[in-house]
């Protein structure tokens, strides 16, 4: 079993906790991301699973065995760092084999392996050069041969594409997805962009400040958020996050409101919470220049441009809202109205800022084209 | 960084003279050591001989071992500069690599050592030297200079300029400590340990008051107390004869630091490894 498990880990630096009480399991084949802004802990917990680090309390589990106190060496990883760490006195041949020479694989199984890494990376005519000869991407690319020829259960991936430009972040993930198809080891991958994380991943562990925040598909990540944090982090522009109160059957933000639907009122009757908070995702709006039903109004406070759409700040009653738009003809002061769509609400309880749960029938997966097939309540 | 034509020129020429300053005294040594003494002497500063022969070759020869004594300057310079460097290497590895209680308050300690005179040391080691029946011998010059905090904390320096992520990799390799150093950190830090060697090696081969202490004999003597036995009070003033002893004494460092150039001006120039 290629899993790794963390039961109630923690990690200190002295007085300062930056991984606290870690309960996961990453299942075996699977890709799974560490997704968080700088200083969450997500680099950390993945030098725990490589060994670098040492587990302050809990236990690490990795094939079914405790590994708190067995070395980085004999824990079956490989790892990608984010700077490459490419021996620079070796040749690309040497940097990649020397792990293999080290381990006392066989001449001819380690040309093999040499090969067929060569060829899958497109690194053939660059053995005898040494990195610094080599472009970032090609460096990269030696990293991700390095790790791949020891054919580790587990592979580590330490933000391994930040160094990149765009393009070559693209085909360098293609070519990730590419070995794993391949070796189908288990991947754990640390990055802080959510692009790689959405694009990449099986499952992603969201961190914040050394806690775990939610852990689950991407698409459930986009659509239901855990908590605040998630919501907020995840998407951009961020998910708009706005105080309100309830009304009979309606949300009342600042001084309009607008009417829920049934399965809403249910859900929020359930829960029976009186302070929360409304969340709406940008994209998940209608914005236009005439009153819509069921909407609000505000003021244009500054429109972003994001190449295919524009993001449109509003005032909405001295709260902040983003919209997107299709087109950039928005001045500032104007007023506009806004329509989030009802299948795309979601609710937080303030105090502990996390979500109240979705209604059985909202499904996540298929994307309710909300105008088009004319389910909107008002 | 642009410069001016003008400014250009004086810095040549600053640099001109500097060179020539440095030079001058060599290539008057080299140009005496042929004179016969009487031409030392006179007013003229002919800096190439005009009468030139070996006589002062010759004399030197006759009146001591000096192939012996080379000899004797060689193996103290080599054995000592081999040991400070093993030394020196070990000690600025576990300093870097390894993690132990109170690493920082010995580093400190270890450090502080170099801010010691030398003098502050001489006699205890020289009395150290003597109860264990090592004077008047080489190994008795050797023994004090087997370690050195300024070569562990050279050394130390260039090894905290690699990265941490390729020993981590190596780690993750099943790697030893010894095949780390051997295969990773020497060859990165070699052009530090090459500087520190012959930085070590120069030292000690024109280190003259330790060996007078130790040495007795002539036969045992090294270099550089050949060259006082031609300038001092006891052996005279045979200038001509002691240059002779310089261009000997320079020969080997000389052809030490041109082939070793390379690396030498690398450790100067080089801004860490990338």
């Amino acid at each position: 079993m290629k899993e790794i498990k963390f039961e109630h880990v923690k990690k200190s630096y002295g007085d300062t906790e930056v991984v606290k009480d870690l309960n996961f399991t990453i299942k075996e084949g699977e890709r799974l991301i560490l997704l968080g802004p700088s200083g969450c802990g997500k680099s950390t917990i993945l030098r725990m699973i490589a060994g670098l680090e040492d587990i302050t309390a809990g236990n690490l589990f990795m094939n079914g065995q405790k590994v708190n106190d067995i070395p980085s060496g004999k824990r079956n990883v490989s790892m990608v760092f984010q700077n490459y760490a490419l021996y620079p006195h070796m040749t690309v041949k040497q940097n990649i084999i020397y792990g293999l020479k080290v381990k006392k694989v066989d001449k001819e199984e380690i040309e093999k392996r040499l090969e067929f890494v060569l060829e899958m990376l497109q690194l053939k005519g660059y053995e005898d050069r040494l990195p610094k000869q080599l472009s970032g991407g090609q460096r990269q690319r030696v990293a991700l041969a390095r790790a791949t020829v020891k054919r580790s259960d587990f592979f580590l991936l330490d933000e391994p594409l930040s160094n990149l430009d765009a393009q070559l972040r693209v085909s360098a993930r293609k070519e990730l997805k590419k070995i794993h198809e391949m070796l189908g080891q288990t991947i754990v991958y640390v990055t802080h962009d959510q692009i790689e994380a959405m694009t990449f991943a099986d499952r992603i562990v969201l961190m914040y400040n050394g806690e775990l925040q939610m852990i689950d598909t991407p698409e459930n990540v986009y659509h239901r958020p855990a908590n605040v944090f998630t919501a907020k982090f995840i998407g951009s522009p961020p998910t708009n996050i706005l105080e309100m109160e309830l009304g009979d059957g309606s949300v009342k933000i600042g001084k309009q409101s607008f009417l829920l639907n049934d399965l809403w009122k249910q859900q929020i009757s359930q829960i029976g919470a009186e302070e929360l908070l409304f969340g709406i995702r940008p994209e998940h709006t209608e914005l236009s220049a005439i009153p819509l039903p069921n909407g609000l109004r505000g003021q244009v406070k500054y429109v972003e441009n994001q190449g295919d759409n524009y993001g449109v700040y509003l005032d909405v009653d001295g709260q902040e809202l983003i919209a997107m738009s299709e087109n950039g003809n928005w001045h500032d002061g104007q007023d506009a109205y806004v329509r989030p769509f009802m299948e795309k609400f979601h609710f937080f309880f303030k105090n502990t800022e996390k979500n109240i749960g979705y209604p059985q029938q909202m499904k996540v997966v298929e994307e309710l084209h909300y105008l088009e097939e004319g389910k909107v309540t008002v | 960084m642009r410069i001016s034509r003008h400014a250009e020129t004086i810095w040549h020429f600053i640099f001109m003279v500097t060179v020539l300053v440095m030079v001058f005294p060599i290539i008057y040594a080299f140009g005496m050591s042929f004179k016969p003494l009487e031409d030392a002497y006179n007013n003229v500063l002919n800096i190439l001989p005009i009468n030139a022969s070996l006589e002062n070759y010759r004399t030197l020869f006759a009146s001591l071992p000096v192939l012996k004594i080379t000899m004797n300057t060689f193996v103290v310079a080599s054995v000592a500069t081999v040991f400070k460097l093993v030394t020196s290497f070990l000690a600025a590895y576990a300093f870097v690599y390894f993690k132990f209680k109170g690493k920082e308050v010995i580093y400190f300690l270890l450090i502080g050592t170099i801010f010691i005179p030398f003098t502050v040391t001489m006699i205890p080691n020289y009395l150290i030297i003597s109860e264990i029946g090592m004077l008047d011998s080489v190994w008795g010059v050797i023994l004090p200079q087997l370690a050195d905090a300024v070569g562990i904390f050279l050394i130390h320096q260039a090894m905290k300029n690699i990265p941490g992520s390729l020993i981590e990799v190596a780690r993750l390799d099943n790697m030893g400590h010894g095949r780390i150093m051997k295969d990773i950190v020497l060859p990165l830090v070699r052009p530090a340990v090459t500087s520190v060697g012959i930085w070590f090696f120069i030292g000690t081969w024109n280190e003259f008051v330790w060996p007078v202490l130790v040495l007795k004999t002539t036969e045992n003597y090294t270099l550089p107390l050949a060259l006082q036995m031609f300038i001092s009070s006891e052996g005279g003033t045979n200038f001509t004869v002691a240059m002779a002893v310089s261009v000997i004494t320079m020969i080997i460092p000389l052809i030490l630091y041109l082939s070793f150039q390379k690396y030498i001006i690398g450790t100067f120039t080089s801004s860490g490894i990338k």
